[in-house]
């Protein structure tokens, strides 16, 4: 051990040498790696913001109950209120009394129905559901309705479920997607650095012949493949990073539906470019260690 | 002190490289190895060097059993022993005095010991001017000077010449022929050369081992080259 760490300046040295007199093979190498971290990087920042759309979709989206017009007792409401949490799907049960209602109702259809406020108003009590998992909003608007004490259940509308199923659907496709470039990035980059190891079995043969340990061939290979891949990286972060703060303030600023509100870039693009440059140097290392390996079992 | 005791190889294809060859070489001798293509004198190089393992029977070489080293400890046994390769194997992008110096980087040595060595090496072979110049600026006995430099450089106890004057003119080959006789003069060093080059088996006489069909079929003292009719 006291010999490695005696042998890692001269080694990292040995790493940057043979990166610069291998430039045109390390460039090619450091291009595949930027252009397979540069795709990974737009789905990664796609996903992200798709995720966020939709869980504020998901927080907006409500079952309206209303109770029939004689459940006004105190125990009644208890009960019904019981009964509702009760159902597997539902999240958090809110209360909200005649009045609220009302005020809702002018809100929504206009100052006319003003006229009810007080004694008249013939509305009754009811409940705001939000639920678990909006994809089964439908079942569960269904389930309450069929309570007792209920007169009716009713939420945002079918359109408003399936475009949140679609963006479930878009999500999970995502993911599945980036696991899978992810897969296409490891084996591009280790291949990348493969090809630069191939190209020189020949000199690790001779190293072996001269008496160097296996250790002492491997590091400088690894450090050099952790450096393709942080060179590789540096162009998808500079990408990530103005790209996603153009997009943003085309849009970020001017759409005022808090439902599609983008990510903020500052710590978003700075996480992604962390995940590209740890990654890509993690992928270096691993797959210069394994093409290191193989050419060293080839001769004794 | 190198031991071949009843050692036989047959490689995986069928050849049967050499059949139980037993040989005896002293500490400090310059010895020959001879013989026709395919009689078994590379086999019996790459046996020496670690590169192949003997199917029968054990080769050791300074009390080392070769054959039975892990693949990591092959480096290490290398460090005993110099090899000349008949391509010279030189690290194409480093230059002759950093492709000697490597061959001193690996065991350890500190800068300034490499640098002294090397230096003095280079003397040696006589390629003081050529330091600084990469192997494909070099002409052919040139490039076997240097080689020949990186395997001295760590004083190993045994020299493995491959037909060191394989691919060199006369005039080279006498030259790298002094360098060796030179070497195993100053440095004590055992020489073990293969070759087929018949002049010099000739002009230089040493204890010469002929090799054939994986048979040792002579072993003379006296040295000359062997002819069989």
């Amino acid at each position: 051990m006291t010999k490695f760490f005696k042998a890692l300046p001269r080694l990292i040295k040995t790493a940057f040498y043979s990166l610069i007199r291998h430039l045109a093979m390390a460039m090619t190498a450091s291009s595949v790696v930027a252009i397979t971290l540069t795709v990974l990087s737009l789905f990664l920042i796609l996903a992200g913001n798709i995720e966020v759309v939709t869980d504020s979709i998901q927080q907006d989206l409500q079952i309206h109950v209303v109770l029939k017009s004689d459940v006004t007792a105190e125990k009644e409401l208890k009960d019904s209120k019981e009964a509702i949490e009760n159902i597997k799907n539902v999240k958090k049960v809110k209360f909200s009394n005649k009045d609220q209602e009302l005020e809702l109702m002018i809100k929504e259809r206009g100052d006319a129905f003003k006229i009810y406020n007080g004694e008249r108003n013939p509305l009754s009590n009811g409940y705001f559901v939000s639920v678990k998992n909006v994809k089964e909003i439908k079942e569960t608007t269904e389930a309450i309705k069929k309570l007792d004490m209920i007169k009716d259940a009713k939420y945002g509308g079918t359109s408003v479920s399936k475009l949140v199923s679609v963006l479930d659907a878009v999500h999970s496709g995502g993911i599945i997607f980036i696991g899978l470039l992810s897969l296409l990035a490891i084996f591009l980059i280790a291949n990348a650095i493969k090809l630069t190891i191939y190209a020189r079995s020949n000199e690790i043969a001779i190293m072996r012949n001269v008496g160097a340990m296996n250790w002492y061939i491997k590091v400088p290979f690894m450090i050099e493949g952790m450096l393709i891949g942080l060179i590789g990286s540096i162009v998808p972060c500079f990408i990530t990073y103005f790209g996603y703060q153009y997009i943003y303030e085309l849009f970020g600023g001017r759409l005022e539906y808090t439902m599609f509100e983008l990510i903020p870039s500052i710590p978003f693009t700075f996480k992604i470019c962390g995940i590209l440059i740890v990654g890509s140097m993690l992928v270096g290392l691993i797959g210069s260690m394994f093409a290191t390996n193989k050419h060293l079992k080839v001769n004794r | 002190m190198i031991e071949l005791k009843n050692v036989s190889k047959k490689y995986k294809n069928g050849v049967h490289a050499l059949r139980d060859v037993t040989l005896a070489i002293e500490d400090g001798e310059f010895v020959y190895i001879i013989g026709p293509t395919g009689s078994g004198k590379s086999t019996l190089i790459k046996l020496l060097d670690g590169e192949e393992v003997p199917t029968e029977g054990s080769v050791i070489v300074e009390g080392v059993d070769v054959g039975k080293l892990r693949h990591s400890k092959v480096p290490l046994y290398r460090r005993n022993i110099g090899v000349v390769f008949q391509d010279f194997r030189l690290l194409p992008k480093l230059t002759v005095f950093e492709n000697i110096a490597f061959a001193l980087e690996v065991i350890g040595m500190n800068k300034v010991d490499i640098r002294h060595r090397v230096r003095k090496v280079l003397e040696l072979v006589s390629l003081e001017d050529k330091a600084k110049s990469f192997p494909n600026e070099l002409s052919g006995g040139q490039q076997q000077r240097a080689t020949i430099g990186r395997a001295i450089a760590n004083h190993p106890k045994v020299l493995i010449a491959d037909e060191p004057t394989g691919n060199l003119d006369p005039q080279m080959s006498a030259e790298i022929m002094e360098l060796l006789e030179k070497i195993n003069e100053v440095e004590k060093t055992t020489i073990l050369m293969v070759t087929h080059d018949s002049t010099i088996v000739d002009r230089f006489k040493k204890r010469t081992i002929c090799l054939e069909e994986g048979y040792v079929v002579g072993d003379i003292m006296k040295g000359g080259y062997i002819k069989r009719d």
